[in-house]
């Protein structure tokens, strides 16, 4: 220990002879590394698992195509009708059929509305998603009921407190009884809502019963697809019997069996609805896991997989550019190697002196790195505020971080101090 | 206690090969003082290096103290130089923001003496080349026949019973060089086997022995048992 605080002196010193070149070499590296982090971010917050454990126990089921076609998936949006055939199965341990749509919201009729974004759902909801629940409780069955669940942040914003359970407002100036508020939630990716990027975007503010939501005429924001010529927009009327197809329809299946269940459940479904003259496509059902969602419907940003390729690119020319800089410094104290080695110092022992410098600039560059890091993760939020979700570094990231700057710095110190300590020996010392 | 039998270097480049040594034999007796001389490129520092196990060689052997160092990991072979052998250069090769004292204390370092053992070696070293009252100094701070020193301390403190010394007094002014022939003369006195590279025909005439190399060969002017008749 005594012993490798010595060489982190001599490292030190080594700096201290020529500063500038180290403070390059450390700010190209923290910059490519700083790049990096801030890109990493995004990417591992886009494919990092939202509910580790649960995950593969959530599926998306895709049956029963209205239009015919060959070789085309299930539309990837269902009629209430044909939620109501789905539903009818006692398969899965929990599942919720779900929309979205806006609103706006106040508490009394001379107040300005506030703009929300409403989930219109089933009460297995918040159980599937693990939705936590800060006051009161969820919906007691699938009816309509005129009782909304808040956010925790809607609840502050409204009230400016969140124990509001038994209060009323007024949604879209219609009535409703408060009967929940969320606790601090954000699940990200929001993969329940498998639709183009929704699930890059934020929670919803408020929960509505889906019969309420059908009952008031609250029709999708996002997707919606019909097969003929009703007007929809009287979904009260309409929606519930129509090919208005608007809902995403999620199912809990536990165990392998109960998955094996399910899919033979449709296949007798698409098989009756054939028979029924409402299937006119091939049966071509799909169980689609929760993971898999965004890959399947092709929602795979590809700018951010584009850009993350683009900063690995920028950070391998960046360790370049480190490691000719090093490989100077080195070559002009390689004497020093020599006179090392003639002193007696073993291959091994020199490595441990590299092993000072690579630390030290790991430390330098890991600083450096964090700061442009968190610049740069703070100028895309600047720029694309809806990507603001996804930068928070937890404890893996920040691990991971670092020991991607102690590789750089390794490989950046590796090459040119291996060349100095295995260079000629006597070279530097004779004249 | 040195070796050396049909030993021969090859430097190869691109462009050509040079014969650096050829069929090198040569024995070093424990205690001896050896002057090594010939004209610039003969050889000479090539010669010091191999016996300083910093250079390989092509062809031939070098047996150290009856044992050869063919084969020797790199390991070995360091202990050996931080142990047995202690190097002077014409051109001091200290470090320049080291003070003295951490200039001296570098081989005892890699050794992995103690704090208190180290102490108290480097003292002795700088007692022995007078330089204790600069033990802080740094080396520019100091005159070019005081780096010498300074560099002869450094090569002592290990107490080695080799010393290599390439035109140690190259670089010094004849008073400097003077008293650093002294101060080896007096090493040598001490036990310690000094063989050294000089230009200066007074100094080789000064140690005991004179071994003069031109273009890779030995010219050995003194006496000394062939090696047919001694044990492999
Ligand atoms: N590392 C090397 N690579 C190629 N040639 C070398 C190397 N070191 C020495 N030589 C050559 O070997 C010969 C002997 O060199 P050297 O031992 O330095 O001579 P001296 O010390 O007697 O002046 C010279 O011709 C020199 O150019
Ligand atoms: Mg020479």
């Amino acid at each position: 220990m005594e012993q490798f605080i010595y060489y982190l002196k001599v490292s030190l010193l080594s700096i201290k002879r020529a500063p500038l070149p180290y403070a390059l070499t450390v700010f190209i590296l923290s910059v490519g590394l700083g790049v990096f982090f801030a890109n990493a971010t995004f990417y591992y917050q886009l494919n990092s698992d939202p509910l580790p454990g649960k995950s593969d126990k959530l599926f998306f089921p895709m049956t029963l195509t209205p239009y015919d076609c060959n070789d085309c998936r299930p539309p990837r949006i269902l009629s209430y009708s044909n939620v109501q055939k789905l539903a009818a199965s006692d398969i899965p341990s929990a599942q919720a059929a779900m929309y979205s749509s806006d609103g706006y919201a106040r508490l009394t009729i001379d107040q300005p509305p506030t703009p929300v974004v409403i989930r219109i759902t089933q009460r297995d909801f918040f159980q599937m998603f693990d939705v936590p629940l800060l006051h009161g409780s969820v919906w007691p069955d699938d009816n309509g009921h005129h009782q909304v669940i808040l956010s925790r942040p809607m609840a502050l914003k409204l009230f400016g407190r969140t124990a509001v359970v038994g209060e009323s407002l007024l949604l879209d100036d219609r009535n409703f009884r408060i009967i929940g508020v969320l606790d601090e939630w954000q699940m990200l990716p929001r993969l329940y809502d498998a639709n183009g990027r929704n699930h890059l975007t934020a929670n919803e503010d408020i929960f509505l019963p889906l019969e309420t939501g059908y009952d008031l005429n609250y029709l999708s924001k996002t997707n919606s697809q019909t097969f003929d010529d009703t007007d929809y927009r009287q979904l009260a009327t309409e929606g519930r019997v129509g090919a208005l197809h608007q809902l995403q329809y999620w199912v809990q299946l536990d165990t392998a069996a109960q998955q094996e269940d399910y899919q033979q459940y449709m296949q007798s479904l698409a098989e009756d609805e054939k028979a029924a003259g409402r299937h006119p496509a091939p049966i071509n059902n799909q169980l689609v896991p929760m993971l898999g969602i965004v890959d399947y419907f092709g929602d795979d940003p590809g700018d951010i997989k584009a850009f993350a390729l683009v900063t690995l690119l920028f950070l391998v020319v960046c360790l370049f550019n480190a490691s000719h800089l090093a490989l100077n410094r080195y070559l002009s104290n390689q004497y020093e190697f020599s006179l090392r080695r003639a002193l007696g110092a073993s291959r091994s022992q020199l490595q441990l002196q590299m092993l000072a410098d690579v630390l030290l600039m790991t430390v330098f560059s890991l600083l450096g790195a964090l700061f442009i890091g968190y610049a740069g993760v703070s100028l895309m939020n600047a720029l694309l505020p809806q990507n603001s979700l996804f930068s928070t570094w937890d404890l893996t990231l920040i691990t991971a971080l670092i020991l991607a700057a102690f590789t750089c710095s390794y490989l950046v110190t590796l090459y040119p101090s291996l060349r100095a300590s295995f260079g000629s020996l006597n070279q530097q010392l004779k004249e | 206690m040195i070796t050396l039998t049909n030993l021969s270097k090859i430097f190869r480049t691109e462009l050509i090969e040079t014969h650096a040594l050829r069929d090198v034999t040569l024995q070093v007796n424990e205690g001896e003082f050896a002057a090594l001389t010939g004209p610039s490129g003969s050889g000479k520092s090539t010669l010091l290096n191999i016996l300083g196990t910093l250079e390989s060689f092509d062809s031939g052997d070098y047996l150290l103290d009856g044992k050869s160092i063919k084969g020797l990991s790199d390991a070995a072979l360091s202990q050996l130089r931080n142990e047995k052998i202690g190097f002077i250069f014409q051109s001091f090769n200290l470090i320049k923001d080291f003070s003295i004292y951490d200039n001296i204390e570098l081989p005892l370092r890699y050794r992995g003496l103690k704090a208190a053992e180290r102490k108290q070696r480097i003292e002795q070293a700088l007692e022995l080349v007078g330089l204790h009252a600069r033990r802080d100094y740094l080396p520019a701070q100091l005159s070019g026949g005081q780096q010498q020193r300074v560099a002869i301390a450094r090569a002592i403190a290990g107490r080695p019973r080799i010393l290599l010394a390439d035109e140690p007094t190259g670089n010094l002014d004849s008073l400097m060089a003077r008293q650093v022939m002294e101060l080896l003369e007096q090493i040598n006195q001490q036990g310690c086997t000094i063989l050294m590279v000089t230009h200066d025909p007074d100094q080789a005439r000064r140690a005991g022995r004179n071994i003069q190399i031109i273009d890779g060969q030995l010219h050995d002017s003194t006496m000394y048992e062939p090696l047919a008749t001694q044990s492999a």
